[in-house]
């Protein structure tokens, strides 16, 4: 018996929550000396249970007064009567309360995120898609998400846009998990991401790099494949669009660009890993970037990122004549390679596409090298084949953090070497 | 070559048949210093097999996150060793193997003191980019060695 009533005690207790339903905050003009005496004698009558914010002082110094809603008629007539012009600062106090605490609920969860978001795990297209506007969030006035089109079933293509401001920055192109068995390519994306909005302002090459160029990030460049990836198939590859005629799907985005399109460094089978497409540009997740790109129509680099292999090569992948900017894109690659190499003794091999890896045709580095992006890199990740595209996660962060220097000199070149 | 602290350099010389392509290329190689000794680990392994009640199944090795139980190691380094084979014989100078994971390995009891593994494992082809599902029968005793005794090339599942 007594313990029911302890308990029905306690239970009245956490109820009696207060609260300031209809409260108003008035704003009170104190005109002379005389009203200053009112209020003050206001503020006496206890039974009004008024709260002053800001004390009656002095004539041109405005009071702050919350009166409770029973009080409210007394209040204002009072003032109305002794013509103390007033006017109403906050409607309704619980509201005002109620807005707060969802804003809080909302930045705590948000800060949850950020701190618990696990960057050395591989995280499904939801998780991923949901980080961006973490990142976002956490950002503002730097990063925001654009979206430059849709996939084969529909997925929003996102694009994470670096930016300190200006008008049409000369811009670097990122992209990872084109190919979507490649999973530490998009975990380095998002490691990447994140990296590239934390280091800003606190890293001076990066500082340097975004106070006059923008970045353009697209962490998942196949959605729908990664989506498979994660449902049914962990090595597929391709896209996921429809061929006619075939019952098999898919093309292979980096063989579907308009640059030697339709060369042997591609298939012409639908059931092939390297199917090119019916034409070029005929994935709507190539032909996304691909008017992206030119429409903006500053874009000064563009870096492709796959797994596996250890590799970063350059133009061209469907010829063999060497590309124009040969030497100084070499050059870049090797330094690039060389402080990889330093952070974990990762070694990778560089070159042309064709002499580092084999003849490739309608690839997105080639495509963005003859449409005026110079500066045209993709990478091959960790490792050699001893675990492939099933690599450890244990090997994200590792993976990320050699990638980093290589990035960021690439990125540094293009930013002391405008054209 | 694959182990974990130790390096040991090899070199070899591959020769490709211009003439026959579907021979296999002729390897010649030399190993320079010492292969670590793996009795102990492998005698242990061998009389765990041994004593299981019932026959080993296991798939996805490693797993989608690149895992490996630690008790499937010695499944892995044998399909490993047995894939070897199976990519030596099917080589040309336009091809480059790997094994990208273990799809499936079933044990079949034997009445001898050899361990029998089906396996049906993935090979990727870095050229082609294919992923190709091939079956292989393995046979191994710690002291008699690693024989591939049947292994096909499976249809690509569309």
């Amino acid at each position: 018996m007594k313990l029911i009533l302890i308990f029905s005690a306690l239970f009245g207790a956490a109820l009696c929550l207060e609260t300031f339903v209809g409260h108003q905050v008035l704003r009170i003009k104190i005109k002379n000396e005389e009203q200053v005496r009112k209020l003050q004698f206001l503020e006496t009558l206890e039974h009004l249970k008024l709260d002053f914010w800001r004390d009656p002082t002095k004539p041109g110094h405005p009071s702050d007064l919350r009166v409770p809603f029973p009080s409210l008629q007394a209040v204002k007539i009072f003032l109305e009567s002794h013509g103390i012009p007033y006017s109403i600062m906050i409607k309704d106090v619980q509201q005002l309360l109620d807005e707060e605490k969802k804003i809080m609920l909302l930045s705590k969860e948000q800060e949850r995120s950020t701190s618990t978001f696990d960057f050395a795990s591989y995280h499904t297209l939801d998780e991923i898609y949901s980080w961006l506007d973490t990142l976002v969030a956490n950002h503002p006035g730097l990063v925001s998400k654009i979206q430059i089109g849709e996939s084969y079933e529909k997925r929003p293509l996102y694009v994470l846009k670096f930016s300190t401001g200006g008008s049409n920055r000369p811009a670097i192109w990122l992209d990872t998990g084109i190919h979507s068995r490649e999973w530490v390519t998009q975990a380095t994306g998002v490691w990447t991401a994140n990296k590239l909005a934390e280091d800003y302002g606190r890293d001076p090459s990066i500082t340097a790099i975004l106070d006059s160029m923008d970045i353009f990030f697209e962490i998942v460049t196949n959605p729908d494949g990664y989506a498979f990836t994660h449902s049914s198939n962990r090595l597929w590859r391709k896209t996921r669009s429809i061929n006619a005629g075939s019952s098999c799907i898919g093309v292979d985005p980096n063989r579907n660009w308009d640059a030697g399109f339709g060369g042997s460094g591609s298939s012409s089978s639908p059931c092939s890993e390297t199917y090119r497409g019916p034409y070029a540009h005929s994935e709507s997740e190539v032909k996304s970037i691909v008017d992206f790109i030119l429409g903006h129509g500053n874009v000064k680099a563009l870096i492709s990122i796959h797994s596996y292999s250890q590799m970063l090569m350059f133009p061209y992948g469907y010829k063999s004549e060497p590309a124009p900017d040969f030497q100084e894109l070499n050059e870049l690659a090797e330094k690039a390679v060389n402080d990889l190499a330093a952070v974990y003794g990762t070694k990778y091999t560089y070159g042309s596409i064709i002499d580092t890896i084999y003849v490739a045709s309608g690839t997105t580095v080639d495509w963005a090298y003859e449409n005026g992006v110079k500066y045209s890199y993709t990478f091959e990740l960790r490792d050699t084949g001893r675990y492939g595209f099933l690599l450890p996660s244990s090997q994200i962060i590792p993976t990320a953090t050699e990638t980093w220097p290589a990035l960021l000199d690439i990125m540094l070149h293009v930013q002391q070497h405008p054209y | 070559i694959f182990e974990k602290d130790s390096t040991v350099n090899c070199t070899a010389e591959v020769l490709y048949h211009l003439g026959n392509k579907n021979a296999a290329p002729d390897v010649q190689f030399t190993i320079e210093g010492e292969l670590k000794n793996t009795d102990e680990a492998d005698n242990l392994f061998y009389n765990r097999i041994k004593s299981l009640k019932n026959e080993l199944v296991a798939e996805n090795i490693p797993d989608s996150y690149g895992n490996v139980p630690p008790e499937m190691e010695p499944i892995r380094a044998l399909a490993w060793a047995a894939s070897g084979y199976v990519i030596w014989k099917n080589s040309n100078e336009n091809t480059k193997y790997q094994l990208a994971q273990i799809k499936h390995v079933k044990q079949v009891k034997r009445s001898d003191e050899y361990l029998e593994f089906d396996y049906m494992i993935l090979l990727h082809e870095n050229v082609s980019q294919e992923i190709i599902p091939w079956q292989m029968t393995v046979l191994w005793h710690p002291q008699h060695g690693i024989e591939v005794t049947q292994n096909s090339r499976q249809p690509k599942h569309v």
